[in-house]
């Protein structure tokens, strides 16, 4: 069975006044349907922008999808009409983002937000997209649905406006919901009940989830499978469990190790020392060696490849020769 | 809306207007020049006696306090007084002349809103494109041009090379007893010059700062949302960003208002246009007191009205504001 949704070798550059750089290299991901694919890494590793590529957001100029491919049930959205995206974004592809306080409109209610996104797909008139959308709020737990679709998003508390945001982006049954940081800007307590309402979005839905993260709880708690980015590359992808109880490449080891516990008796958080490099500065060796602890001579030299060196695919060259 | 809000608006409305008589009132007897001179002069000069006795007729030999108190008095029973020079009372002076200023400044203050917002909007969409650079230029010498300047240039230009809109007055002559219609369509055409001429400063800057505004706008979390979910490209720069980015428009707009009726002024000169400019040029000349500060205090009344509707309206267009006071 082919996946739902296929990335294939893409490559996303931006022009910066440091001249072009490579904000994507030859990402592929795979997703399919009812699945949730879980991607982490630190800011500034490339997630957001695979999940605005996938949406056709990329800001351009600066930005530009330089190769591979995006495939939606096999149709190659980099190769469609601007008219033709517009059609699939909000109806097959929805996104969530990061920020519930400012990602809604402040000047227009709830209840129309979502009823402009219901009539921009479905031939439906403004009473019955309405209708639907107090429907949507009832459906992700909002309180009073009536009541409060006709509140502006300045009376909701965030918790409330993330739901807002699911309820949106469902309105229309995408097949494919990118989550990007969905809980970050919200309490611990209302971060737990927000995954719930995702896990049961796409029970009910059947959405294929992508969970942009840099959380391994929220990985965790939701995602099937798991691709580690770092620097633009995909650096290890396997089964949630795989990556968790058996992380091969040193930065998922880290990333990993960092995550606080309670009760171990740990007395210090960890952290990976240093920062991802600048995209500009990234030279032929591998992007971590840098920061990495099994560094040779070979990780400043090559890039190493993202292939399975005996548990699951990771791109690593210690790995690959059984250093670690 | 409260209508708490209205009506407190309202009485700070009416406050503000009793204390810009009296400043006016002070401001103009401070200014050099005496009626009583002028108004000699009118008859064929005077001398000491004459003088005195047209003070006396006018009541300006009172001190100016008690000339002020008999003023405020009959501005309260509605009395702008007399006018000392057209031998009319001032209100039927106004009266006969606010319509063709209102006319002017709210079709001036209408085009370059619209105008300048939709050039600002469509700049705003490709801020390096030409098109942006383009209005960005004409904002600049728009602005820096002074209103007379352009009002001749305009006169030159139609009054000789292309004489397709007429250059001087509000309604041809012959036509003055047609029908509604053909009146309207004939003080329109009269409109278009004067309106623009007034309208070009404004409009450049509400291009400018729409452009601006609606560039900030655009760069916001809830217009990622609005293209995520699908929403075409005029959607977006018009329904999305362009009410939130109206708020500082709504503001300046409100502000300019009174530099609009001063601007009305000197464009009604320019195009002997018939309307309260002309009139308060006339009595500012003249040292007619009264005709000069009921000008002022109409002028004053549409700019107090004018920052109430701004108000207003500022609720209207973002709701995070209703409910404040």
């Amino acid at each position: 069975m082919s996946a739902l949704l296929e990335i294939e070798n893409l490559r996303v550059a931006f022009n910066t006044r440091h001249g072009e750089v490579t904000a994507l290299d030859s990402v592929s991901l795979t997703v399919n349907a009812g699945e949730t694919l879980g991607v982490v890494g630190e800011s500034g590793c490339g997630k957001s922008i695979t999940a605005l590529s996938v949406m056709g957001l990329i800001p351009s100029p600066p930005g530009r999808i330089a190769g591979g491919a995006i495939r939606l049930a096999g149709e190659d959205l980099t190769r469609v009409s601007e008219a033709r995206m517009r059609a699939l974004r909000g109806a097959e592809l929805a996104m969530i983002f990061q920020e519930p306080m400012t990602s809604l409109n402040p000047v227009f209610t709830v209840g129309d937000q979502i009823a402009e996104a219901i009539m921009l797909h479905q031939k439906v008139g403004h009473a019955q997209a309405f209708r639907d959308a107090v429907a949507l709020l009832d459906r992700v737990g909002i309180p009073s649905p009536d009541r409060r679709a006709r509140d502006y998003p300045h009376q909701l508390s965030g918790g409330m406006r993330q739901r807002v945001m699911i309820a949106m982006a469902v309105s229309c049954r995408p097949r494919v919901l990118i989550a990007d940081e969905p809980t970050t800007a919200l309490d611990v307590t209302v971060q737990a009940q927000i995954f719930d309402l995702l896990n049961e979005i796409q029970r009910d839905f059947g959405a294929a989830i992508i969970l942009i993260t840099h959380d391994m709880g929220a990985i965790s708690e939701m995602a099937d499978r798991v691709a580690v980015m770092y620097a633009g590359r995909v650096i290890e992808e396997a089964d949630a469990d795989d990556v968790l109880d058996h992380p091969q490449h040193p930065y998922t080891r880290g990333l990993i190790s960092c995550i606080p516990a309670l009760g171990k008796g740990d007395t210090e958080l960890r952290e990976i020392p240093g920062v991802v490099p600048p995209l500009h500065r990234l030279g032929a060796g591998c992007a971590f060696a840098e920061r990495c602890a099994h560094r040779n001579g070979r990780c400043d030299s090559g890039k190493p490849l993202l292939v399975n060196h005996g548990h699951h695919p990771a791109a690593c060259h210690a790995v690959q020769e059984g250093r670690i | 809306m409260s209508a708490s809000f209205l009506f407190r608006r309202l009485v700070y409305g009416l406050v503000l207007m009793l204390g810009v008589v009296v400043l006016n009132f002070i401001l103009i007897r401070l200014a050099p020049g005496d009626p009583a001179v002028v108004i000699a002069g009118e008859m064929g000069g005077g001398d000491a006696a004459l003088l005195d006795a047209i003070r006396a007729q006018y009541g300006l030999d009172k001190p100016l306090l008690t000339q002020l108190g008999i003023y405020l008095g009959s501005i309260l029973q509605g009395d702008l007084g007399q006018s000392f020079f057209f031998n009319q009372p001032v209100a039927t002076l106004i009266g006969n002349r606010i319509g063709p200023t209102i006319l002017l400044v709210l079709s001036a203050q209408v085009l370059s809103i619209l105008l300048g917002v939709f050039l600002g909007v469509i700049a705003a969409r490709k801020p390096n494109g030409v098109l942006s650079g383009v209005v960005s230029v004409v904002a600049t010498v728009g602005y820096a041009v002074p209103v007379f300047w352009t009002g001749i240039m305009l006169i030159i230009l139609f009054a000789s090379v292309f004489p397709i809109f007429p250059v001087e007055g509000m309604q041809s002559v012959r036509l003055r007893d047609a029908g509604l219609w053909v009146r309207s369509v004939d003080i329109a055409h009269h409109l278009v010059l004067p309106a623009f001429t007034l309208a070009l400063i404004y409009l450049a800057q509400y291009a400018r700062l729409s452009r601006a505004s609606m560039l900030d706008v655009l760069g916001s979390d809830y217009i990622r949302t609005a293209r995520a979910k699908g929403a075409p490209e005029h959607s977006i720069l018009f329904k999305h960003a362009l009410r939130n980015a109206s708020l500082p428009i709504l503001t300046v707009a409100g502000l300019q208002f009174g530099n609009l009726i001063s601007g009305a002024l000197l464009v009604e000169t320019v195009f002997n246009w018939p309307g309260m400019g002309r009139l308060a040029f006339e009595s500012i000349l003249r040292r007619d007191y009264p005709t000069v500060l009921g000008v002022l205090f109409f002028a004053s009344a549409m700019v107090v009205v004018a920052n109430l509707l701004t108000d207003l309206s500022y609720r209207l267009a973002d709701p995070r504001l209703r409910g404040k006071t």
